[in-house]
């Protein structure tokens, strides 16, 4: 297995790996939406400026657990492709192989159609491969977006949560969360972009 | 790769092995063709290692569009782990082997190439005029096992059976059986696991009017050096790790 081939392994595994913890922070942001929304009507009037943010993070975190679902989906093809692209390989450099060794023989020349097919496959594969990395990228940068606007939700948050006399910290405590939750998810999806961008234009 | 000819008549019989640019960790083997006028059979067609020395050396005696039927006596990877490259090089081939194995022989990928499953009783493989018997020979050692033989060239390939390990410059056929049997005695002992299974197979392979005996490991027995192999055979003890 070539250097290549092993980092597009690892690469493709990783995306699987850091979106796991993505789903189970969008997961905990569900949660501290529903949190906050209990203590919010609590608030009664007092948090009557952060109600309807509760319904944006849950409505964000939903999204974002959709999205990365799809995600995976979409990695486990990837994943394939990686697999078929390794056999492809492995058939090219061995019709080659054969077809080297089979000089002067008498039937030699008829390995030529089966090295042009083995070949035409490879390159379909790292051109799909490449293709299906491009709309990855895609997705990902969707993620990204909702991880952003989870952040300045936060920040809001921080701003109504001021307002709400003694359930201040309790709501604080909810734009916190959805902060700290926002930069998890905004770090893994960037080392995911990050191993698969050197794949889009290999 | 060397090649030998060892059947010359309306069709050919020709044996391949002792390959010197085989990496040395695995083990050797013999791999067998069958050349009809328009088709080509490999029998037992070796590992994924041995895919580039074995199709060029096929290339000898038959282009790719016809090479139409591969045989696995059963489905160990130094038998058949080339598979998924054959798979690929060629378009209107048949893999004729055990019907017991087919879920697990598709393992090493077979899209195009049609599993043609062998049934328990055996069955046959005809190439053109040619027609070659598959004959049983269960436990001996795989579960679901078969052994191909030809009556017109009188040849039985016997997969495991007579198998020995050899260094790779070894003559192709036993020239001294008596020294011989010290190479494959521990081989039957230990891979073979049925005496039952022995004996049934001895007594149907007896039937067969055999000029040479082509196992897939070591050197080929010829004339009265296959009586003596299956003599000798018929009173070894198998089975012996437990």
């Amino acid at each position: 297995m070539t250097n290549q081939t092993k980092s597009q392994f690892i690469a493709v595994a990783s995306i699987t790996s850091e979106l796991s913890a993505v789903m189970v922070v969008a997961k905990e942001i569900s949660l501290a939406a529903a949190n906050a929304k209990a203590i919010a009507f609590r608030a009664g009037d007092k948090a009557k400026g952060f109600q309807p943010i509760t319904d944006f993070i849950n409505e964000l975190a939903k999204e974002t657990i959709e999205l990365v679902t799809n995600i995976n989906i979409y990695a486990l093809v990837l994943y394939r492709l990686t697999v078929e692209e390794y056999h492809k390989t492995i058939a090219f450099n061995k019709f080659e192989l054969a077809a080297k060794m089979a000089e002067g023989a008498l039937y030699a020349e008829s390995m030529q159609e089966p090295v042009d097919q083995a070949r035409l496959a490879m390159q379909d594969c790292q051109r799909r491969f490449k293709k299906d990395v491009s709309q990855l990228l895609g997705q990902l940068e969707e993620v990204m977006h909702h991880a952003r606007a989870a952040r300045v939700i936060a920040a809001n948050s921080r701003i109504e949560a001021s307002q709400a006399g003694e359930y201040l910290q309790s709501l604080q405590a909810v734009a916190e969360s959805v902060d700290k939750a926002a930069h998890t998810i905004h770090d893994n999806v960037q080392r995911c972009r990050i191993a698969l961008s050197i794949y889009r234009n290999s | 790769m060397k090649m030998t000819k060892i059947y010359e008549g309306s069709h050919q019989w020709i044996m391949f092995g002792r390959d010197e640019g085989k990496p040395g960790n695995i083990v050797d083997t013999n791999q067998y063709v069958v050349r009809t006028p328009n088709r080509c059979l490999l029998l037992d067609p070796g590992g994924a290692e041995l895919f580039a020395p074995m199709m060029a050396a096929v290339l000898h005696h038959a282009p790719v569009d016809q090479i139409t039927d591969l045989f696995a006596s059963h489905q160990d990877p130094d038998v058949i782990s080339s598979l998924g490259l054959w798979d690929q090089a060629l378009t209107n081939a048949k893999l004729h082997a055990p019907a017991l194995w087919e879920g697990f022989l598709r393992h090493y990928s077979c899209d195009s190439i049609e599993y043609v499953g062998i049934p328990d009783n055996g069955g046959t493989i005809k190439l053109e005029s040619l027609e070659l018997q598959l004959i049983p020979a269960h436990y001996l050692h795989s579960p679901g096992n078969f052994h191909v033989y030809d009556p017109q060239a009188k040849i039985l390939m016997s997969g495991d059976v007579g198998g020995s390990i050899e260094p790779p410059d070894s003559p192709v056929f036993v020239d001294n059986f008596s020294a011989h049997v010290e190479k494959m005695r521990y081989w039957h002992q230990r891979w073979m696991p049925s005496n039952q299974a022995k004996r049934v197979w001895i007594e149907r392979v007896r039937n067969l009017d055999i000029d040479i005996l082509a196992p897939q490991h070591g050197r080929m027995f010829k004339g009265d050096d296959v009586k003596r192999f299956l003599d000798w055979f018929d009173a070894l003890q198998v089975g012996i790790a437990v």
